[in-house]
C-alpha cells in the first residue's frame, strides 16, 4: 500500500527539481518544436526544394535570359538572385513559424506555452526555445538544402558560399523575436494577417532580392535599408558571388545583430506580460 | 486523508489585485501532504486566481503565501517542478500523439527519453488510454482529453496535483470516468487540489474544502462538517406548477415555521428541515397543497445557498 511519501502512479521517473538554466530551459521548450516538426517536415520540401527549383528556372534562368549581365555589376541574374532567394525562405520559413504557432502558444485551441509554463519553464525559457527552432534549426537545416539545391545551377563562385545560410540565420534572428513580439501582442487572430501584409510581404519584395535595390524609387530606399533580408542579401551575395556588399560586412552584420538582440528584449517583455496572470 | 501533517500550501491573508478589482481578498488555509482538498464556488469567486497563485504563474499582492515552505515569488520555477497541473482547458498539443504529448512534456522536467516512455506508458495504462496512444490528441473525446491532461500531470511524481475545474463541460459518462480515476489517486495517497463548481464532485472527493465566493473564504471545513454547520439534517423541495420567482415568494411566508428556514428560489422552494417527514405532514395539515414534494439529505450546494443567497447553477450561466 502506497504511503504519502511515496505515493504516485507507476515507477519513479528521474525528475530534475530545480530552475534549469538559460540553456537547459530553451533546449527543454526546443525539443517541443523539434516534435511537431517531426510531423510537418515533409510539407518543408516544397520550401526547402521544389520553391527555389521553380524560381530559378522561371526567373533565374527564364527572365534571367533577357538581362544584361553588365547592368549587375557583370554576374548572371541566376548568379545574382540565388542568395537573396536563400534569404527569403528564412523569411518565409519565419512566416510559418513566428506567427500563428506563436499566437497559438497562448490560446485555449492550442496553448503550448500555456502547458510549458505550468512546468520549471519560464516564460523566457519558452521564447529561447521557439526562437532557438526558427533562428538555428530551420535555416541550418531548410536553407543549407536550399543553398545545397541552388549550386545544381551552377550559381556559386566558390565553396564561400556555404556562408550563405549563416546569412539566412542572422536574417531570421533579426526578424524573428519582433515577429514573435508581433504575434504575441494580437489578440484576435483575424488581425494576424496584418504581419503578412506589413511586415513579410514587404520586406520580401523591397529588399534587393530580384532586382539591385539601388534600382528603387529614393524615397523608398528607407524601406530598403532598413529591411533585414537586404542586409541578410547582401552578406550572401558577397559569400555566393564574391562581389562587395553595398557596406562593410562587419557594418551588415552589427544592424542584424542589433535588431536581434533588440527584439529578443521586446519579445521578451510581451511574453513575461501575457504568461504572468 | 491527510496521513501527515506537513502543510504543503499554506496561505496567510493572501490577496490579488488586477487594477482596481481586487479578485482574492485576504484568504487564509492550509493544505497538508495525502489529502484531497477543494476550492468550491461559482464563476468569479476568485478560486481560479488563487490556483494560478498557488501554481506559481501569477504574482500575490498582498500576504504570504508558502508552497513546498518556498516562496513562489522567488522560487517558482523549483516549485512548478514539484507541481502537478491539469488546467480547465487541457493545452493538450492536437498535432502530438498521445504518447509524444506525454513524453514531450516530462522533457520539460529534465525527464529523460528512456524514463520519459516508460513513464508515459504507466501512466497511459492508469488513464486507460493504452489503446490510443498513437492517436493524435485532436482526434480523442472531451473526456479522452481530459483523462490524458490528468495523465500528463503526473509525470513528474509531482507533490501535489492542481486541478482546475476537472470536468467541466464533460458528458455524465466522462465525469464519472474522470471522477473514478481521481479517487484511484486518492486512494494512492497523492495529494489533490482541486477548484469545482459541481457539488457532487466536492462531495465525492475533497477531504476538506473551502467556500468561495467574491474573492473571499465563506466557510472551511470537511463536506460533512460544513453541511452540520450550516444546514439542516435534510431539505424538502415545493414546486407549485408553473409558478415562479414573484408567485413563490409571495407563498413562501405562508410556510414560516413549518422547518428552520424557508428559501424561495427562482423554480421552486427549499424547507431546511431535520425532519422531513414531519415536515411534509406539517405542511399538510396547513393545508399547503405543492404539485410535487421530493425530500433528500443536504448537501453542500444546499450549504453555498445558505451562505451567499445564490444558487452556484445561476452564476454558472
Amino acid at each position: 500500500m502506497s504511503t504519502a511519501l511515496d505515493a504516485r502512479v507507476g515507477t519513479r521517473a528521474p525528475v530534475d527539481r530545480t530552475a534549469p538554466g538559460v540553456a537547459v530551459g530553451a533546449w527543454r521548450a526546443f525539443n517541443l518544436q523539434l516534435a511537431l516538426y517531426r510531423h510537418v517536415w515533409h510539407g518543408t520540401v516544397f520550401t526547402s526544394v521544389l520553391l527555389p527549383i521553380l524560381y530559378m528556372v522561371s526567373i533565374g534562368i527564364g527572365v534571367g535570359a533577357y538581362i544584361d549581365p553588365a547592368s549587375l555589376g557583370g554576374i548572371e541574374y541566376a548568379e545574382f538572385i540565388a542568395p537573396g532567394l536563400i534569404c527569403s525562405v528564412a523569411v518565409m520559413m519565419l512566416g510559418n513559424d513566428m506567427v500563428y504557432p506563436v499566437h497559438g502558444g497562448y490560446q485555449d485551441w492550442g496553448g503550448h506555452y500555456l502547458a510549458q509554463r505550468a512546468t520549471p519553464l519560464k516564460p523566457v525559457d519558452i521564447l529561447n526555445g521557439h526562437l532557438a527552432y526558427a533562428v538555428v534549426f530551420r535555416p541550418f537545416t531548410n536553407c543549407a538544402i536550399v543553398t545545397a539545391v541552388m549550386a545544381f545551377f551552377g550559381v556559386y563562385a566558390s565553396w564561400w558560399a556555404a556562408l550563405a545560410v549563416v546569412a539566412a540565420a542572422l536574417v531570421a534572428a533579426s526578424l524573428a523575436p519582433w515577429l514573435h513580439c508581433w504575434a504575441s501582442s494580437i489578440k484576435n487572430d483575424s488581425n494576424l494577417n496584418m504581419i503578412f501584409r506589413f511586415a513579410v510581404m514587404p520586406i520580401s519584395l523591397f529588399s534587393g532580392v530580384f532586382f539591385p535595390a539601388s534600382e528603387m524609387p529614393v524615397f523608398l530606399q528607407p524601406l530598403v535599408w532598413a529591411s533585414p533580408l537586404w542586409h541578410g542579401t547582401e552578406l550572401a551575395r558577397a559569400a555566393t558571388a564574391d562581389v562587395a556588399p553595398a557596406l562593410p560586412p562587419a557594418a551588415h552584420i552589427a544592424y542584424l545583430a542589433l535588431l536581434a538582440v533588440a527584439g529578443w528584449f521586446a519579445a521578451r517583455r510581451v511574453i513575461q506580460r501575457r504568461l504572468n496572470f | 486523508m491527510p496521513i501527515q501533517n506537513e502543510v504543503l500550501v499554506r496561505a496567510v491573508d493572501l490577496r490579488k489585485s488586477y487594477g482596481e478589482h481586487e479578485a482574492v481578498r485576504g484568504v487564509d488555509f492550509e493544505i497538508l501532504r495525502g489529502e484531497a482538498f477543494g476550492f468550491l464556488g461559482a464563476n468569479g469567486a476568485g478560486k481560479s486566481t488563487t490556483m494560478r497563485m498557488i501554481g506559481c504563474v501569477s504574482q500575490p499582492t498582498g500576504g504570504t503565501l508558502e508552497v513546498f515552505d518556498r516562496d513562489p515569488r522567488t522560487e517558482g520555477a523549483s516549485i512548478r517542478a514539484r507541481l502537478g497541473v491539469v488546467p480547465q482547458d487541457n493545452t493538450l498539443d492536437g498535432m502530438l500523439t498521445v504518447f509524444e504529448n506525454l513524453v514531450v512534456y516530462a522533457g520539460y522536467f529534465g525527464i529523460r527519453k528512456k524514463a520519459a516512455r516508460e513513464k508515459a506508458a504507466e501512466l497511459l495504462d492508469f488513464v486507460q488510454l493504452t489503446p490510443r496512444s498513437k492517436d493524435q490528441v485532436s482526434e480523442l473525446s472531451g473526456g479522452m482529453q481530459r483523462r490524458l491532461a490528468i495523465a500528463r500531470s503526473l509525470i513528474n511524481d509531482p507533490d501535489l496535483v492542481i486541478l482546475d475545474e476537472p470536468t467541466t463541460g464533460l458528458d455524465p459518462q466522462a465525469r464519472h470516468l474522470v471522477w473514478e480515476r481521481l479517487f484511484q489517486l486518492k486512494q494512492r495517497g497523492v495529494s489533490i487540489l482541486l477548484t469545482t463548481h459541481y457539488m457532487d464532485e466536492a462531495e465525492q472527493l475533497c477531504d476538506r474544502l473551502v467556500v468561495m465566493d467574491e474573492g473571499r473564504i465563506i466557510a472551511a471545513g470537511s463536506p460533512r462538517e460544513l453541511i452540520d454547520t450550516h444546514v439542516t439534517k435534510e431539505v424538502v423541495e415545493l414546486r407549485f406548477g408553473a409558478a415562479h420567482t414573484t408567485e413563490l415568494a409571495e407563498l413562501a411566508p405562508a410556510l414560516a415555521g413549518v422547518g428552520a428556514q424557508i428559501e424561495p428560489l427562482p423554480d421552486k422552494i427549499l424547507v431546511y428541515t431535520d425532519d422531513a417527514d414531519d415536515t411534509s405532514a406539517a405542511l399538510e395539515a396547513r393545508g399547503v397543497q405543492p404539485t410535487s414534494t421530493l425530500a433528500r439529505r443536504a448537501t453542500l450546494e444546499d450549504v453555498f445557498l445558505r451562505l451567499t443567497g445564490r444558487a452556484l447553477v445561476e452564476d454558472e450561466a
